[in-house]
């Protein structure tokens, strides 16, 4: 089922006489459970599109579709979407995280008893009762991004719109952001999620989407997307190095030989190759796949250039 | 909305106590701030001013009123819009568009919720006041009419200085030239003036209210119902504006991406 459905949305900026076209043309959607890592240099347009999403910037054209309600025209459409947006920790520092929670809970249409419930819930997901009664300002800023993305969701949205989750976080805290985001996916939240740090992306996503100059440049599912910029090749690793009599009858494959390491680069020679290498003693064989960062940068600069 | 009221209420009221000895110094200074003013202006008007007589009580009980009511005007504007750029800064303030709330109704619940706490702060520097000047002020249960309306037309303008943040971030400045405007607002002595200065001064925002108010409280005069319906109609048109300002601000706010970036 299809929680986010974004079309065509435009935004342009006027500055003096200056007009900046911030997003162009871009269409997403996004399913109950599914998470998209919505990626882009600085200044691409992923945070004005988020907002738009979020009915924080009206769009110049298109339409957004929350649970099929517009967010910039049906107040109730918001109560589909939780956001912990860029650079602060969107809490009241001087309350504890159960108020903070308890606070939203109710500003996003639960009763305060509800509120209250989700509330030590989520604390207790979290691992923060024993923080529940100090203040916000008082927490590590691992603990403080925990207690925004429960705040974001204490009142259990559909859509849940993460902008930099893990900036500023240590290994530790980043890695607790990613169980949560999953555990959140898994229990039927979409996740629109934007980060730098695209080994975060590539392990957490479902598709990917690349904007650029506020065009969305690629979209497709994760995997698919490195699949189809991963070579053909393969690194086939011995135990001890290719004995030299086995060298010619190995010529037509097309091998690059260094000692113990055989780089075949046509992919659909694998077994016949591995026919002619028995019975030496194999000890790793590993596709050549590419990571995110490499089709980042290779998509993001193609079409620089 | 009765749960998010009582909501910001109980926000407000924690963010209130959380650190007490700020609200209580907030308290001594506003009274030892009157205290200073108060001597002030008995040494300016001279030994010819005698507070022991009836003229020279009203006097000073008109000085009492007018420093509360500014106090609490000041009270309400400074706090709007503050909170409104602490929100920005720390990031709660587009959590709050977020809401299914529109807006302006969580802003007005807000203010709501915030002014019972700056009442009970008021009353405790009023008391104060009242005990350090020996000024003996009454409290028909009447004078709350007016005060309504005081506030509704000084939540009008926090409300449009409110847009006005929201769209140009900076308002301090304004701010500061606004205090001595709400002074000649509140001391303008709308019921001694006849003619175009009194039709002006009845249009001008809480002027009539605080006529009202000094009138009640100081003059032990009853309450002129007409004039009670022109402050009326005044605290409703301002505060209406103020609504309709902060609206047109937030719509204009998020057609030009201003709610975040301070």
């Amino acid at each position: 089922m299809s929680i986010l459905q974004v079309q065509n949305l435009g935004k342009t900026y006027r500055q003096g006489k200056q007009t900046i076209d911030a997003v162009r043309q871009v269409s997403l959607s996004l399913h109950a459970g599914e998470i998209l890592a919505f990626l882009g240099p600085n200044g691409a347009g992923k945070t004005t599109t988020i907002k738009m999403i979020a009915g924080l910037v009206r769009p110049d054209s298109g339409q957004v579709r929350l649970n099929g309600l517009d967010p910039h025209r049906q107040a109730q459409a918001l109560k589909a979407v939780g956001a912990v947006l860029e650079g602060n920790r969107n809490l009241y520092w001087r309350l504890t995280p159960l108020e903070n929670l308890e606070y939203f809970g109710v500003l996003r249409g639960l009763s305060r008893r509800v509120a209250r419930q989700r509330g030590l819930d989520w604390l207790g997901r979290l691992g923060l009762e024993h923080k529940r009664h100090a203040t916000v300002q008082t927490l590590s800023r691992g603990m403080q991004q925990k207690v925004a993305i429960a705040v974001a969701l204490v009142h259990a949205p559909k859509l849940l719109l993460l902008d930099e989750p893990t900036l500023g976080l240590d290994v530790e805290a980043t890695q607790t952001v990613k169980a949560i985001v999953r555990e959140i996916a898994a229990s039927g939240c979409a996740i629109l999620l934007t980060t730098h740090q695209l080994d975060i992306a590539e392990a957490l996503s479902d598709r990917v989407a690349i904007i650029r100059a506020g065009a969305v440049i690629a979209e497709q599912p994760t995997r698919e997307l490195i699949r189809q910029f991963s070579g053909q090749s393969y690194r086939i690793e011995l135990e001890e190095p290719l004995p030299a009599a086995l060298a010619p009858r190995l010529a037509p494959f097309d091998l690059t030989i260094a000692d113990r390491q055989l780089t075949l680069h046509r992919g659909d020679l694998l077994y016949d190759l591995l026919e002619k290498l028995r019975p030496l003693a194999i000890q790793e064989i590993k596709k050549d796949t590419a990571d995110l960062t490499e089709i980042f940068l290779k998509l993001v600069q193609e079409k620089t250039t | 909305m009765i749960a998010l009221f009582l909501a910001e209420l109980r926000r407000s009221w924690i963010q209130f106590i959380r650190y007490p000895l700020e609200a209580i110094l907030g308290v001594f200074i506003s009274t030892i701030t009157f205290y200073f003013l108060f001597m002030g202006a008995s040494y300016i008007a001279g030994p010819g001013v005698n507070l022991s007589d009836s003229a020279g009580a009203e006097r000073l009980d008109v000085l009492v009123i007018g420093y509360v009511l500014w106090i609490l005007t000041l009270f309400v504007l400074t706090e709007t819009t503050n909170s409104l750029e602490a929100e920005a800064k720390t990031g709660t303030l587009e959590q709050l568009f977020l809401s299914p709330f529109r807006a302006v109704t969580v802003f007005l619940l807000r203010a709501l919720a915030g002014l019972a706490i700056r009442l009970i702060l008021i009353a405790v520097s009023l008391g104060l006041i009242l005990g350090i000047t020996g000024s003996r002020l009454s409290f028909p249960p009447l004078l709350l009419l007016p005060l309504v309306t005081m506030l509704m037309s000084t939540y009008g303008f926090a409300f449009l200085l409110g847009g006005l943040l929201l769209l140009f971030k900076q308002v301090r400045q304004l701010l500061g030239g606004l205090q001595f405007g709400l002074l000649l607002l509140i001391g303008t002595p709308v019921e001694n003036l006849a003619g175009l200065g009194r039709l002006v001064a009845l249009m001008a925002p809480m002027t009539p209210s605080a006529g009202l108010l000094r009138d009640l409280m100081a003059r032990s005069v009853g309450l002129d119902w007409a004039m009670f319906g022109i402050a009326l109609a005044n605290g409703v048109i301002y505060l209406g504006l103020g609504l309709w300002c902060f609206s047109w601000a937030e719509r204009l706010a998020k057609q030009r991406g201003l709610l975040s970036g301070y």
